[in-house]
């Protein structure tokens, strides 16, 4: 070998004067250490290798910073759940001055690590393992509804195309998502008829393990899940897909079993980083206000008490004045919940609130709305570890709490949310027990929490007391979507273009989606 | 080929076997027809050569055709060819133009004299490197070389240093070339930091550079070619210029042993003031508590940092042979607790000749091992000054010296740092960091050259040369539990980075050197080189999140996982074929012609992997042309144009996925779809002129240049929804102009028995513009080189703008001018805007040497003027409270100001001293008030050396004693540093600091003895 370069070099050297040895220069200039597709081809890992982002970049779980700004400094904190108090200079998104230099990251990533991935396995796969396929599929609408939940309309079916990308209309995104979960089910349902075990294994980072099953159960969740979402802008289309993912053959999650899982690759949970490490994450106000008035005991997993009142909770109001990054350090810190590298994409307590939901509307959900509610206040306490689920559901008469700031009383506010945990009488005031419950059962996933706050108006949280957005974004209806990424108005402005002519306003972030329409729940 | 070889040979070994040998004789005297005893007469190019006895008399044995050289010191050095008349008696006059006589080493370590120059190249002699020696040879060159901008780096004795010629030309690297007698070294560095926050892989280290172990005793001297013409033979590597070095050769006849001691007494200059007035409230880490005296110690930190360098030299030459053998040992303790630093450099370098002295051989062997503890990091993280400027003032220094206690949970030492609830990543204990967060830097270089000359016939020479370069950096550190979780896991981590670096250098020369008529003389080279660099590096790191499975083992087999290990490849190789041609006539004018073209390893994939680029040049010695007043003794006009090529990044037009900690992970750079990259093209024209007076007491020298660098290598954040899945896309786009004036000018402003001084001022300016930068594609007409992250500065490159902007954010104001003050009393703060340029505007150096009887004396002033610094040391310091400038407001009842309220209008004079600090500063405050004119002016070296008189010494041939020091004082200086240091020597991190280690002060004594 060394030889051979040595004459090689020898030879080309005396010939230098007239001619060049550039034969070799592609093999000079490609990484060494780097990872070719003709190699990873064996054992398919040319397809399964695409697979692994999505199980710790969806939701990042390993870059702590990267979490912070993908989700922490927006819906987390919107949904009223956990609140970074550090005065970031005057754009901090919890006052309602968005801050570009974050609000971008959640496209960048999902783009970059997730559908860049998809995209090839698209390419690999179709038609020739659509196993992989399908699968790609359901992992495609997690994401997907994710960026159309933030941002509205994304690029979908236009991915990959030359030259300018084009956005679709959240509608069309919806629409696609439907179609590409019709098509992932009944892929994934023929092979489990056929017996045919699974290929997913060990690909599969979730706790569903490759479960062909499980993850049939989960894509028919989700489809629940994107149902609910637009039913005030197409009550029909909601109730039909809702039915046909309900009353699949194979289902939608139900036992704690279902829950879909995943583990931080390095063992990490960011929100517990962010917390404790960092010490700049901390109770929201709205948190302490339900559980603490409700004396749900699920508390003490999502929280620890705090150091300025000892024994006791003490929380941050949302959008106050935070006067330096350290005043309320010693705030209620996060809890045992989000002390291991676990990270909940969906709860089976979750779909039994959308079942509760459906029912409530008229919907074959298969049982009744308090049956479904109250099932799923049992799930979500199984799932916490935490027991008397039956009593609390019970409960008529624990109200939530008037917020009290130790430090500064300014901030005090009455409660805002005013209904008790028990099964009441009027839809709307079912409505908003069921999203009430729902909300703490979906703890910490603050995305999916600010969606449906969105929808619904539920659970009432506390208003911001500074709106520093300069008029744009109302106090009384809060942030209603993300700007688009500045990366995309820089590298790719056509597309851009088309995203706001499909959004059909600003591109700001006051206005509403496709879904959220201004009119009342029934 | 070889047939063609052979025909040369006989053809030539005919001629010479044919000439005729016979002996001329003749007298050597002066102007004034006195003989001249002692005078030197050579064979030009051959090994002949003698000296003239007491009356001037010699005889030498030449051949018809053969050119003499006749040589005295400090006389016009004459040449006459020899013809039928066996004596020729010369007439050596004053030199009119002696030092422009001289050889100077030019591109590819051809020898040109210094008056046939077309471009400007400007040279230092040895001793300028080693008279106030520093470990770095290249800090030395600061404000010796016109164009030249010399910046250390914060990292401390052994850092690397940032050498920028005329001005930046590329967005990606703008250190020049190091040369070493002809063979480009290897001078890859470890990488260098370039971001505020600090690398969470260590902090934010300077990983050394291959030029600053290099033994400064080795070398002759130094020529610097600053421009493109000068470099167009070194292509690529030589773009941004050429530093070239020549070993030092025994002398004929002499042997001789020379040993070296510098000791130098290095203390913290210029440290940030503090505030004693007020204390931290319990439970605060911030200093805004009651008014209480508290100790302003900081100062106490810092330790007397002692450098020695001892150094030997030993030389032999006889006929034929020279060996040179030489040993340094450098060994320095930093003025940063722990930090301390040891290098030994080892040297050889034998020359031989064969074959009737027609083949000459030389071989040189170097290597050098250097280790340093603790190397200074800067930035928020793993950075002691941190913690050392911004502890809570209720606590001192001393207290802070309980790093660590007994954690009875745990059964283990655990940190402690007295003020704080719970340490985070800005905030550990500084004497935690240095003991139980120790660092380790090993660096090792090997080079190794052979170089062939094989004189083919008196006009023509073969050379061949061969090098091997290998560098190995390794950086170790260990952070044991309880360090700050965000940056080492709860059980410790350990990270062991090691990169290799390896080049192959190969050349082939052939050297013509003729005189074509009486009038007409030719030299020429043809040549073609290849150059092979792979760098290959293995990293492991137990990280943040996997950390270790036993606390505080620190070693592999103890990883919880495998995510943080990596492994790096890549390798780059240029092939080029090249041809430089003179012409002189009447050896009066000369015109310059010289081509290249490259083959570069990292254009595969593009339209095409050659690149070519031509340069010629003339020249015309005016005052040999016309006849000139009696007062100038030299006159010369010079006028160039070069194109140099620039090859791009490697691997970019390969993109390859890579494996991170299990996964797949996208190429992060590729070309953009439907585009193709070629090479950056610098062009330039340089004008010069040079002139020498009054008995060549006094002379300028005067540059004009103007290059224009297009065609620039950027990457540009590709569009999210690109489905190859880059961050970001790799375009040829914007390019940089420079311009600027370049004078020397010198004098021997007394010369007497007693008596001399001469002077030197070195003075350049340079105006730079970035355009081109596209709107679209992402770049938006500003290229950032560093990412702010959140806090308020950023570096960047933008349209229509000088190279290097820094950007803040400033506070809003009125039209008045007056501050915006809300109705909560925050002040309001602009976006990001342009709040200075890095770059000087110009640049002055001044040296003066005094000698008076066996007395010199050596000062060199050297001023940079215009350009800004940024202070996020300051910022950080006034929003804890501890800046002098908080304690001050804080006495004085608040801080004046120019404001009003936004509201109502209401004008406001006066602010809490609180609440205007913590609405203004800190490291994301309104950084536009720490901005500071970076113009300095400095005593950068003095000497004041003794030479003891030869015959008072009994056994040893010359000894001499000095005094010396660096960085002396001040004589101007606006910022709150030194804004000579960098906080990087890459492109990012310019113009500001951010917990920069201090600069210091080298006060010292350096003894030299030859025996």
């Amino acid at each position: 070998m060394t030889l051979n370069k040595l004459k090689r070099t020898a030879i080309c050297f005396s010939l230098l004067a007239a001619f060049s040895c550039t034969d070799n220069f592609e093999e000079i200039n490609t990484n060494p250490e780097g990872a070719t597709t003709g190699q990873l081809e064996q054992d398919y890992n040319n397809i399964k290798s695409l697979f692994k982002p999505a199980f710790s970049r969806i939701y990042i779980s390993d870059i702590t910073w990267q979490y912070q700004i993908q989700q922490s400094l927006q819906a987390d904190g919107w949904s009223g759940y956990m609140i970074t108090p550090v005065p970031f200079g005057d754009t901090n998104n919890y006052d309602y001055a968005l801050n570009p230099g974050w609000n971008g990251y959640a496209w960048e990533r999902a783009y970059v690590d997730i559908i860049a991935n998809l995209y090839k396995v698209e390419q690999r796969a179709k038609g020739k393992y659509d196993q992989f396929y399908a699968w790609s599929l359901i992992i495609k609408a997690v994401q997907m509804q994710r960026i159309t939940d933030m941002y509205g309309p994304a690029v979908y079916s236009k991915y990959g195309a030359d030259g300018a990308v084009l956005y679709d209309s959240q509608k069309d995104i919806y629409t696609q998502m439907f179609k590409d979960l019709d098509f992932a089910v009944a892929e994934l349902t023929k092979r489990i008829a056929a017996n045919e075990s699974s290929t997913f294994k060990g690909t599969d980072l979730s706790a569903y393990d490759g479960d062909y099953t499980q993850w049939v159960k989960y894509a028919n969740s989700l489809r629940l899940r994107m149902a609910m979402r637009i039913v005030k802008v197409d009550p029909a289309l909601a109730k039909t897909e809702a039915e046909k993912a309900v009353n699949n053959s194979i289902g939608v999650l139900k036992l704690n079993a279902d829950v879909m899982k995943i583990k931080s690759p390095v063992d990490l949970n960011v929100i517990d980083v962010m917390s404790h490490s960092w010490v700049g994450l901390f109770m929201g106000a709205d948190m302490q206000s339900i559980l603490g008035g409700y004396q749900d005991p699920r508390i003490a997993k999502y929280w620890n008490t705090s150091d300025i009142l000892p024994g006791q909770y003490a929380s941050v109001r949302n959008g106050v004045t935070y006067p330096s990054g350290t005043t309320y350090a010693k705030f209620s810190q996060t809890g045992p919940r989000t002390k291991t590298g676990e990270v909940t994409w969906m709860s089976t307590a979750e779909v039994y609130f959308l079942r509760a939901e459906g029912a409530l509307r008229g919907w074959n959900m298969g049982g009744t709305g308090k049956e479904l509610y109250e099932a799923g206040i049992k799930a979500s306490f199984e799932q916490n570890g935490v027991e008397g689920a039956a009593a609390y559901a019970a409960d008529n008469t624990k109200l939530p709490l008037n917020y009290v700031d130790p430090l500064f009383p300014a901030n005090n506010t009455p409660a805002v949310s005013k209904v008790t945990v028990a099964w009441g009488v009027t839809n709307e005031e079912n409505l908003e027990k069921i999203i009430t419950q729902k909300w703490i059962a979906t703890y910490p996933d603050g995305q999916e929490a600010w969606s449906e706050y969105r929808r619904t108006g539920y659970p009432k949280l506390f208003r911001i007391a500074n709106n520093k957005s300069g008029g744009v974004i109302s106090t009384e209806f809060g942030v209603r979507r993300l700007p688009f990424a500045q990366s995309e108005t820089a590298s790719n402005p056509e597309g851009v273009a088309s995203g706001v002519t499909a959004l059909g306003g600003a591109d700001n972030g006051a206005t509403r989606l496709w879904w959220d329409v201004n009119k009342a729940n029934f | 080929m070889k047939k063609i070889f052979l025909i040369f040979m006989i053809v030539f070994t005919a001629q010479v076997s044919l000439a005729q040998v016979k002996s001329v004789k003749g007298v050597i005297t002066d102007s004034d027809g006195m003989p001249l005893p002692g005078a030197s007469v050579a064979v030009q190019g051959g090994q002949k050569g003698t000296t003239t006895d007491f009356d001037g008399l010699y005889t030498i044995e030449a051949q018809k055709g053969q050119t003499l050289v006749f040589t005295y010191v400090g006389l016009e050095t004459q040449t006459i060819v020899v013809g039928d008349a066996a004596t020729i008696n010369v007439k050596l006059v004053q030199g009119s133009s002696n030092a422009l006589n001289e050889v100077v080493v030019t591109s590819l370590g051809i020898k040109k004299t210094r008056k046939s120059l077309t471009y400007a190249a400007q040279e230092l002699k040895g001793e300028e490197l080693t008279r106030v020696k520093d470990p770095n040879l290249i800090n030395t060159v600061a404000g010796k070389i016109a164009g030249v901008a010399v910046t250390k780096s914060s990292s401390g004795t052994g850092g690397s240093t940032k050498v920028v010629i005329r001005g930046n030309s590329s967005f990606v690297n703008n250190q020049p070339l190091y040369v070493i007698d002809g063979i480009p070294l290897y001078n890859q560095g470890t990488g260098q930091p370039n971001g505020t926050f600090g690398d969470l892989a260590g902090g934010n280290r300077d990983g050394g550079d291959v030029v600053s172990l290099i033994n400064p005793d080795d070398y002759d001297g130094m020529t610097v070619l600053k421009g493109a013409a000068a470099s167009v033979l070194y292509g690529s590597q030589g773009a941004n210029g050429v530093i070239l070095l020549t070993s030092k050769k025994g002398k004929a006849g002499v042997e001789s042993f020379n040993v070296n001691s510098v000791t130098t007494f290095d203390s913290a200059a210029y440290l940030p003031k503090f505030q004693s007035d007020y204390t931290s409230n319990d439970g605060d880490p911030r200093s805004w508590g009651d008014k209480k005296k508290v100790e302003g110690d900081v100062k106490d930190f810092f330790e007397t940092g002692v450098t020695q360098i001892t150094s030997m030299a030993f030389s032999k030459a006889t006929d034929g042979n020279s060996t040179s053998l030489t040993y340094a040992n450098t060994d320095a303790s930093g003025i940063m607790p722990g930090n301390h630093l040891k290098k030994n450099n080892f040297g050889i370098r034998q020359t031989s000749k064969f074959f009737n002295d027609r083949l000459s051989v030389a071989v040189t062997g170097n290597y050098v091992a250097q280790t340093i503890n603790n190397r200074p990091t800067n930035g928020l993280y793993f950075n002691p000054i941190s913690g050392v400027y911004s502890h809570p003032r209720a606590f001192t220094l001393n207290d802070l010296k309980t790093y660590e206690v007994f954690d009875p949970v745990r059964n283990m030492m655990v940190q402690n740092y007295p003020g704080f609830a719970a340490v985070n990543e800005s905030n550990e204990n500084p004497y935690w960091q240095i003991n139980r967060q120790k660092s380790l830097d090993t660096n090792n270089f090997f080079n190794g050259a052979i170089a062939l000359d094989y004189k083919v016939a008196e006009w023509f020479h073969l050379q061949s040369r061969y090098s091997y370069n290998r560098s190995e950096s390794n950086f170790q550190k260990e952070m044991y539990a309880t360090s700050a979780t965000s940056l080492v896991h709860s059980t410790g981590r350990y990270l062991n980075a090691n990169l290799i670096g390896t080049q192959n250098y190969a050349d082939i020369l052939g050297l013509f050197n003729t005189k074509i008529s009486e009038d007409f003389s030719f030299n020429g080279t043809v040549g073609a080189s290849i150059n092979n660099s792979k760098t290959t590096g293995l990293t492991v790191d137990s990280g943040i999140g996997g950390g270790l499975n036993y606390a505080n083992i620190f070693t592999l087999g103890n990883f919880v996982n495998n995510n943080g290990n990596v492994q790096t490849g890549a390798e780059r190789e240029v092939q080029s074929v090249f041809a430089a041609t003179t012409f002189g006539y009447k050896d009066y004018l000369f015109l310059d012609l010289a081509a290249r073209n490259d083959w570069s390893s990292t254009l595969v994939n593009t339209n095409d992997p050659s690149f070519f680029y031509p340069s010629v040049g003339l020249t015309g010695i005016l005052s040999d042309m016309f006849a000139m007043p009696e007062v100038i003794n030299f006159g010369k006009v010079r006028a160039t144009y070069a194109q140099v090529g620039n090859d791009i990044a490697g691997s970019i037009t390969s993109p390859t996925s890579t494996i991170v900690a299990g996964s797949i992970v996208n190429p992060p750079v590729g070309p953009m779809p439907g585009t193709t990259l070629k090479p950056e093209l610098k062009s330039e024209v340089e004008l010069g002129t040079e002139w020498r007076m009054f008995n060549n007491r006094l002379g300028f020298e005067l540059s004009y240049y103007d290059s224009k660098t297009k065609n620039q290598f950027i990457q540009v954040a590709a569009p999210a929804t690109n489905p190859d899945g880059y961050t970001n896309y790799a375009i040829n786009a914007g390019s940089i102009t420079n311009k600027g004036f370049e004078v020397v000018l010198y004098g021997d402003i007394i010369r007497g028995e007693k008596f001399n001084w001469d002077t030197r001022v070195n003075y350049s300016q340079n105006k730079s513009r970035v355009n081109d930068i596209p709107a679209a594609d992402g770049a938006n007409g500003r290229i950032l080189i560093t990412d702010p992250g959140s806090n308020s500065y950023r570096y960047s490159l933008i349209e229509g703008r000088p190279f290097g902007v820094i950007e803040g954010k400033n506070l809003k104001r009125d039209a008045q001018g007056r501050i915006l003050i809300n109705d909560d009393n925050t002040i309001q703060r602009t976006d990001w805007e342009e709040v200075g340029n890095a770059n000087p505007d110009f640049m002055l150096g001044w040296s003066n040497t005094f000698k008076i009887g066996a007395f010199t004396a050596n000062i060199l002033i050297d001023g940079r003027f215009g350009g800004e610094v940024l202070s996020l040391t300051q910022a950080i310091n006034d929003y804890n409270g501890v800046s002098q400038a908080t304690g001050d407001a804080r006495n004085a009842g608040g801080v004046k100001i120019n404001g009003v309220r936004a509201s109502d209008g209401t004008p406001v004079t006066t602010m809490d001293a609180f609440d205007y600090y913590n609405g203004t500063a800190g490291r994301n405050g309104a950084s536009g008030e720490y901005v500071y004119d970076a113009t300095n002016v400095s005593v950068r070296e003095i000497s004041v050396g003794y030479t003891f008189k030869k015959d008072k010494l009994p056994f040893v041939q010359s000894a001499s004693i000095s005094l010396i020091a660096r960085n002396l004082f001040f004589i101007y200086k606006d910022a709150p540093f030194d804004p000579n240091i960098a906080l990087s020597t890459g492109e990012g991190l310019q113009g500001v600091d951010v917990f920069g280690l201090p600069s210091t002060r080298s006060i010292g004594l350096n003894l030299n003895l030859t025996f």
